[in-house]
């Protein structure tokens, strides 16, 4: 009898449950379509930009491997540096980025044929999908930048996809156009919400991709419409750009957001922590541990909030550093560390021996100089009757320009965050930034060299120059119009915007890239090959795609 | 039947009922009524030419039975002559009635109908004697002729007299015992040795939804009784049953208090879906087989072949292990204490570079060397360069001699306990089983422990004549420390540096490395807690009605209610936080797990015919929910967990949910012919929640076939052959050993703000749903025989499977560039192939000395026959034609020397580089090289195991060997090339030393790895091990008997011993991993039977 009840209740009941309760997920179509969900979704799509601004895997994509930075002793990716035969398919750092780019992509696609469903007032509605098309044409173009001609396409990933295809990268160019010429429509000139993509953003890009297309009377009007059409201002002091207070200057066009508040940023949280299992390893912005030599190590020192927490990942080439004229111009200093002074309580003692043969001990008080780093030669009997630790020029660089000692070397500084609650944090909340001002007048500088108006192309360089004069160096900072040349362009947005993630994509866009690493990079010089101009693609992808054929590996790669 | 009257001199005062009573009990027909313990009745008769009737009424004076007969009955009259001293009831009315018509029935209330039989036939005095398996003489047994009212009972000497004819069946009975019947013939002595229920029930399989004696047995099952899991002291009775189990691969996962034990059956079908076997626990699905204390199993089966497990249909895909607790029995009370301590240690950590050696190491990574390219711009060129290598804190230390060794501050010696007893009580009615037991062990790294506590009561309750109910109830309370893994650490940080300051407080980063943390750091108190406690209900209750003979239906419900909390905190200074953050979380989980199943079995034999009919049904409900909060910078570090509110920043909380649910019918019919010709044939269908729409339900039939023929009159009479029998089974059975929701594509959460504004993003998470989500299905063919020679002197099993499995539930890698990069698929098909074989051979059997050998081999050969789109699926690692799990890499074929150096430079590469192998001959390294390089599971793996009893002394060895895999040995790669960190002793290529073992460390490789690095991992994880040696000595029970104790035993077990392998100072089994390594084991324990 029990067993004919439970039967028949069984049955009656299967149905039901056999479908699935699941109160804790969600899914794209039911949040998607609701206000507070759609802007969660444009949220998510600004969010890839942290896998790459502020983060090691951007210095080591979009700055290293350049004519700028060697390998410091803790680069972990030498490959990615100095192009050894590591920088190949089964590369981690190249992998994790494809993947974040391509899922940025995806949900870009998803999101905006969904703006009209979202339920958002329609106002809101066209500034968000512009957003978004902003968002994909950004993402696409670090894809086509990084490697070249691969998959691409519109439509959201709903089922199992396991082919891709290879997209030549005029069809990228022209999408990523389409879609910033639409947001550069429907964007504002201004948000509250520091982060968000408006109008003289969209045409910052826009300027940098005509730059790249060679189409150089839109690049210079997109890059005029920034610099003139809006209330954008250089920073009185190149140095000020970097206070932490500065974050959302004048100066400021675009930036990826970072925010005190920690919880904001991606962190994923320590091993067995729960935050964000799709978070970062790191998370916020780490630009200020990648380029500091081991002071802490020194006498007299010890690791402290103000002199950061040194990661020591790159130091600067020799050409890098002498390519400034310290005596007239701001940014040298602004840039570059190379004084230390005492931070160790109480007396520190060490022994070192003399030019002269004898050995000699000296005391470093808290608060002596304690470590001082000159990117010139030294006189030697100078050195010797100096107390603190001395390194010169030849200490640091071999003749031919290889790092002789890749632990103490002078330190870019632009990033450093006083303003971090531990010595040990990782997470600084300075914002990454994209576009700069001065970076967009070298840009419409640029435009208008190529454009043959070198007077024009001077003017604009000399706004800039004159910014980083030092008091009373204004004049020697100007240029001619006759000095005006595209290595010359490169060398000052070297002295520019060092450190700022843009330097490989400015060789790449020059043309320059192996000819300069080559000639200034003696550490990568003899591994850089001319394929090296596009990034391998990840083997997983490789591996994973069933139609291996027609998707290979670029070439040059093994 | 109406005129019975009693001639009791006792006054009978309900009478009428009486009469009533007897005429209902009359009217059912076969109706027996059991006559057991009526042997004890001590009667004297002495008459002399009697009447019966008087004979019976001075039985009545002497005892309470009460006779009912027709006082005109001629026979009753009859006169007797008989003398008996001590008889039984029985013995008595045997030769009272011996040559009369009369007959004899006990019914209740002590009381003996005599009757007269007309068709009593003519009968001859049979004669014999009854022992027990020993030969030992019983008194007592109750000797009955089968279907008549004939009875007597033996005496003191085993002996027994009964009239019987050809025709009769003897049947004996004994409590303790199991029955027996014997057929008379033309016997005129019938001596018979009865077995005793604890030895007949190693001839009792448990089976899905029922049991069968091992005679019967269609299908592919191994069974092993209480003792055998005992042997081997372990916290999991699955690893005491490591090796003995042809066709289960177990493994302890790691040397971890906490660890887990894998079992794998079979090989793996599935390529990523869980391979487990579904565990039933008293009937019901409960996979924390670890809560039940091996004292607690009466016996475990593993059900192999499909045949066996269909009837489990979508559970049974794995193998099924069946976990059979003891339970009460009636008598008086027994009580079994067990005890145990034991002491371990790690069973081989092999060492990392010492000072000198990782001196050298660097120097050599920065060494400056022109030729070739080698590295024209290294740094070291002699020692006077060491100041660019070594920072001043390093150098001091170099020059004062520190040489550490980090992993010995770590490895110490750890201890295992348990105490456990056992209680049985109980009479006809009511059963109960009470047992209480504690497990403790401190692992070999400080504050990694674990502490077991268990309760567990069973009852079984008759209910009048047709009903009985009855529950097992288990609670488990766990205490578990965890900590970082230290181990890691300790390899990769400098020997030259100082673990503590003069003042003997802990450094905590030596040599101001600012990658390096001191691993000693969490050993300081309030730096590091890890606390889990887990509380597990686990109840069984059950209804039994048997309405009707061989009709049961039973109702079983059973439930799990599992509750864990994790606590934790790691100071700011914690290897974890490594200078960061406080950081406190506290998540708890609840888990609720229901089973109903209802169950219906109808039993009917006729003449040699005997069918048993099963139907089932089944709910399965699984439900877990949890919450976890966290925060960081709590204020009062001191607060632990606890104060999460107190923490400054990072507080955030999570709380899932997930529900799956599974419902089922199945069927099976059984049926035998004589006992010789056995069929059994079983369908299933089962609906799971987690598959897609229209895809839920699937059906999973299964068949058997077997035949006894040593039952065959041609081998009856053999002395050689005592037991064959061949078996063949076929079936289907299903997986969807997947987490549920994996037909829906969710989203995650993502943190994000635009200026200070929180903004937290959803996106799509890296696993897209796949509506069309099917069962996995595993088609299996078994063939097995089991022989038994020279009186099962010689035993053995051996069983042959062929198994295919199809629709693969696979969590599968997609291409990036789709957005997603994973999801879980039906894709492609396994074979596995294999043979189990297991020996047993009584070397000597004697009363003083037993030599018992047993050995078990299997092996398993496993492939993949289809995949999507019929191509390797090389993301996957997935290779038709290999196994499912392989290691796909190049092939290291040595290391570029100088002589090479230009056709090094062609593949990017320099001498000191690894040179791999160029498989497709295309002169350059490309992906087309790599090829799968080894199998992780082993070929095949062997077991020997070795009992030997000298009067009180036992003892134990058991060897385990496995062969054939493949590992991915950690040690190997730990290895820093740019020269940074220490790491693994190894014979490196130097200028000087052109070895093909190592590579040349160099600071321009990777922190990673150098090119190829993977491939110096893989090594032949193939052991012999001893796994337990036990002596043992049981005292004599002329001793113990006098303080009321009936068995009293002391052993002593060394467990993992030793290892014979290719590694050395390393424990293979755990699988190349360093961290928590194996451990060896020595314990010393008492078991006590009161």
């Amino acid at each position: 009898m029990i067993l004919f009840a439970a039967v028949l209740t069984g049955a009656a009941s299967c149905k039901k449950q056999l479908t699935e309760y699941n109160p804790a997920g969600v899914t794209a179509d039911v949040v998607f379509n609701t206000p507070a969900g759609y802007e969660a979704g444009v949220s998510a799509a600004y969010s890839y930009n942290r896998w790459l601004w502020g983060k090691e895997a951007g210095y080591h994509l979009l700055e290293a491997g350049s004519d700028l930075w060697m390998s410091g002793v803790d680069d972990p990716n030498t490959e990615l540096t100095q192009y050894t035969s590591g920088m190949n398919g089964s590369n981690a750092v190249i992998a994790a980025i494809w993947s974040r780019l391509y899922s940025a992509v995806n949900l870009c696609n998803a999101l905006i044929p969904r703006a009209a469903k979202s339920g958002l007032p329609p106002a809101t509605q066209a500034i968000r999908e512009g957003e978004l098309r902003m968002l994909r044409a950004w993402y696409y173009f670090t894809i086509v930048q990084t490697w070249g001609g691969v998959h691409f396409t519109l439509d959201e990933t709903t089922g199992i996809i396991s082919t891709a295809n290879k997209t030549p990268e005029e069809k990228f160019y022209a999408q990523i156009i389409d879609d910033l010429r639409h947001a550069v429509a429907v964007l504002p000139n201004t948000t509250p919400d520091n982060g968000r993509a408006t109008k003289p953003a969209a045409e910052a890009f826009l300027s940098k991709v005509f730059l790249i297309r060679g189409e150089y009377d839109s690049c210079y009007k997109y890059a005029d419409k920034v610099i003139n059409g809006y209330d954008f201002k250089l920073q009185t002091n190149y140095a000020d750009i970097w206070n932490m207070s500065n974050q959302t200057g004048k100066e400021i066009i675009w930036a990826v957001n970072y925010t005190t508040n920690l919880t904001m940023n991606d962190f994923t949280g320590p091993a067995g922590a729960i935050v964000y299992p799709g978070g970062h390893p790191r998370g916020a912005n780490n630009g200020h541990l990648m380029f500091l030599q081991k002071y802490d190590v020194r006498t007299g020192m010890e690791r402290s909030i103000a002199y950061g927490r040194p990661f020591s990942r790159w130091m600067p080439s020799l050409y890098l550093l002498d390519l400034f004229d310290e005596s007239i111009d701001s940014r040298y200093d602004a840039t570059f560390q190379g004084l230390w002074i005492a931070n160790k309580a109480g007396n520190s003692t060490y022994k070192r021996n003399l030019t002269t043969g004898v050995e000699a001990t000296f005391t470093i008080s808290f608060g002596d100089t304690a470590h001082f780093l000159s990117k010139h030669e030294m006189d030697s009997a100078w050195r010797n009757t100096r107390k603190y630790e001395t390194f010169e020029r030849r200490d640091m660089y071999n003749a031919n320009g290889t790092p002789k000692n890749n632990a103490n070397f002078l330190s870019l500084k632009k990033f450093l965050d006083p303003t971090r609650p531990s010595v040990a944090e990782q997470q600084s909340a300075r914002d990454a930034f994209i576009f700069r001002l001065s970076d967009i007048m070298l840009t419409a500088a640029e435009a208008k060299h190529r454009l043959n108006d070198n007077g024009a192309a001077a003017e604009l360089i000399n706004k800039v120059r004159r910014r980083a004069a030092l008091p009373g160096h204004v004049a020697d900072m100007e240029i001619e119009a006759s000095d005006v040349n595209i290595d010359f362009i490169l060398d000052e947005r070297a002295r520019e915007l060092a450190g700022e993630q843009w330097r490989w994509i400015d060789l790449k866009r020059t043309g320059k890239l192996e000819e300069r690493v080559k000639a200034y990079n003696p550490q990568a010089k003899g591994n850089i090959a001319p394929y090296h101009k596009v990034r391998p693609i990840p083997q997983i992808q490789l591996d994973a795609v069933t139609n291996k054929e027609e998707f290979k590996q670029n070439e040059g790669y093994l | 039947m109406k005129s019975f009257l009693t001639v009791a001199q006792k006054p009978l005062p309900f009478k009428a009922l009486l009469i009533m009573k007897f005429t209902l009990l009359l009217l059912i027909a076969g109706l027996h009524v059991s006559a057991g313990g009526f042997g004890q009745e001590k009667l004297r008769l002495n008459f002399r030419k009697a009447e019966i009737a008087s004979v019976l009424q001075a039985i009545e004076k002497q005892s309470n039975f009460r006779f009912l007969y027709n006082n005109q009955l001629n026979s009753i009259r009859q006169k007797v002559s008989l003398d008996l001293k001590d008889a039984s009831i029985r013995q008595a009315l045997d030769q009272l009635f011996s040559g009369t018509l009369l007959t004899y029935q006990f019914m209740d209330n002590k009381l003996i109908v005599v009757k007269e039989d007309h068709l009593k036939p003519p009968a001859r005095d049979i004669t014999g004697k009854v022992t027990d398996d020993s030969g030992a003489p019983l008194s007592g047994v109750s000797v009955n002729v089968k279907g008549s009212n004939r009875g007597t009972a033996t005496n003191e000497k085993g002996q027994f007299t009964i009239s019987a004819d050809d025709a009769d069946v003897l049947s004996f009975s004994y409590v303790g015992y199991e029955p027996q019947e014997v057929t008379v013939g033309n016997k005129t002595t019938v001596n018979i040795a009865l077995v005793s229920v604890a030895k007949s029930l190693e001839n009792i399989v448990v089976i899905g939804y029922g049991q069968v004696r091992k005679r019967d047995l269609t299908g592919s099952v191994l069974s092993v009784k209480s003792d055998d899991i005992r042997k081997t002291p372990a916290v999991n009775a699955l690893e005491s049953l490591q090796g003995k189990l042809a066709g289960a691969d177990i493994m302890r996962t790691s040397g971890s208090a906490s660890s887990g034990v894998s079992i794998t059956i079979r090989g793996n079908r599935s390529l990523r879906a869980d391979n487990g076997p579904l565990i039933i626990v008293d009937g019901v699905q409960y996979n924390s087989i670890q809560d039940i204390s091996a004292n607690d199993i009466q016996s475990l089966e593993v059900l192999k072949d499909a045949s066996s497990t269909a009837i489990y249909g979508s559970r049974g895909a794995n193998g099924v292990v069946i976990v059979t607790t003891k339970r009460g029995s009636s008598g008086k009370p027994r009580i079994n204490a067990s005890s145990y301590y034991g002491i371990s240690e790690v069973a081989g950590y092999p060492r990392m570079m010492n000072a000198s050696e990782y001196m050298n190491w660097r120097r050599e990574a920065n060494r400056k060397i022109a030729i070739a390219g080698i590295n024209p711009n290294g740094n070291w060129s002699s020692n006077a360069n060491d100041n660019l290598l070594f920072n001043n804190i390093e150098q001091t230390n170099i020059n004062n001699g520190v040489d550490v060794d980090y992993s010995d501050l770590f490895l110490r010696q750890g201890n295992q306990q348990e105490h456990h007893v056992g209680v049985s009580a109980g009479n006809d009615q009511t059963k109960g089983y009470l047992s209480l037991g504690y497990y403790g062990e401190n692992g070999i790294l400080k504050l990694d422990e674990l502490k077991r506590y268990t309760a567990r009561l069973g009852l079984d309750q008759q209910i009048g004549k047709f009903a009985k109910a009855g529950m097992q109830f288990q609670f488990t309370y766990y205490d578990i420390d965890q900590r970082t893994n230290p181990m890691d650490e300790a390899s990769k940080i400098s020997p030259f540096s100082l673990p503590r300051d003069s003042a003997g407080n802990v450094n905590l980063s030596p040599n101001n490395e600012a990658a390096r943390w001191n691993p000693l750091i969490d050993e300081q108190p309030g730096i590091a807690e890890n606390n889990t406690i887990t509380q597990r209900t686990f109840a069984v209750a059950y209804v039994e009605v048997n309405p009707l003979k061989g009709l049961s239906l039973r109702s079983n419900l059973g439930m799990t209610f599992a509750n864990a909390t994790v606590g934790q905190f790691f100071d700011r200074n914690s290897l974890l936080q490594r200078g960061t953050n406080a950081l406190g979380s506290y998540s708890s989980g609840k888990g609720r797990n229901i089973n109903w199943e209802n169950i219906i079995t109808y039993n009917k034999q006729v003449n040699q015919h005997n069918l048993t009919l099963t139907g089932v049904t089944t709910f399965l409900q699984n439900n877990y929910e949890e919450a976890t909060a966290q925060g960081n910078r709590q204020i009062l570090p001191s607060q632990l967990y606890y104060g999460l509110t107190n923490a400054l920043d990072g507080i955030s909380i999570r709380t899932g949910y997930t529900k799956e649910n599974l419902v089922s019918f199945a069927g099976r019919a059984n049926y035998s012919f004589a006992g010789k010709y056995l069929a059994s044939f079983s369908i299933r269908t089962d609906g799971s929640s987690k598959l897609g729409e229209g895809n839920k339900w699937s059906v999973f039939p299964a068949a058997a076939l077997a035949w006894r023929i040593s039952d065959e009159d041609f081998l009856k009479t053999s002395n050689s052959i005592s037991d064959l029998k061949l078996r063949v089974s076929y079936g289907i059975t299903g997986s969807d050993a997947i987490t549920p929701y994996r037909t829906q594509s969710t989203l995650t959460r993502i943190p994000n703000a635009f200026g200070e504004n929180p903004a937290p993003g959803f996106t799509f998470s890296d696993t897209i749903g796949n509506a069309s989500l099917q069962w996995e299905k595993t088609r299996a063919f078994n063939a097995g025989v089991d022989i038994g020679l020279w009186n099962n002197r010689v035993t053995a099993t051996v069983d042959f499977y062929r198994t295919r499995t199809t629709d693969l539930l696979i969590d599968r890698l997609l291409p990036p560039t789709s957005g997603v990069s994973r999801t879980f698929q039906n894709v492609g098909a396994t074979l596995n192939t294999g043979l189990d074989i297991g020996v047993n051979v009584a070397v000597i059997r004697k009363t003083d000395v037993n030599f018992n050998v047993g050995a078990t081999f299997y092996t398993n050969k496993e492939k993949i026959t289809e995949l999507l789109n019929g191509v390797d699926d090389v993301a996957n690692e997935w290779f038709i034609g290999h196994p499912v799990r392989v290691s796909y890499d190049y092939r290291k074929i040595g290391i570029w020397q100088l002589a090479d150096s230009t056709e090094a430079k062609a593949n990017k590469q320099l001498p000191g580089d690894i040179r791999v192998f160029d498989r497709d001959g295309s002169k350059s390294i490309t992906t087309n090289d790599r090829e799968v390089v080894g199998q992780l599971v082993p070929k095949w793996n062997a077991s020997l195991n070795l009992d030997f009893r000298y009067r009180q002394w036992d003892l134990n060895v058991f060897l385990f060997a496995r062969y054939g895999q493949t590992i991915e040995y950690a040690y190997n790669q730990r290895t820093h090339m740019p020269g940074r960190e220490n790491g693994a002793v190894q014979n490196y290529w130097t200028l000087e030393n052109p070895s093909n073992d190592f590579p040349k460390p160099r600071t321009s490789s990777s922190f990673a790895a150098l090119l190829y690095s993977s491939t110096l991992q893989y090594v032949d994880g193939s052991f012999l091990k001893i796994r337990t040696i036990t002596l043992g000595y049981t005292l004599p029970k002329s001793f113990t008997s006098r303080f009321g104790v009936s068995g009293l035993r002391l052993y002593a077990t060394g467990r993992n011993l030793f290892t014979f392998s290719k590694v050395d100072d390393y424990d293979v089994e755990r699988g190349g991993s360093l961290i928590n390594p194996m451990t060896k084991l020595v314990v010393w324990g008492v078991s006590i039977n009161l």
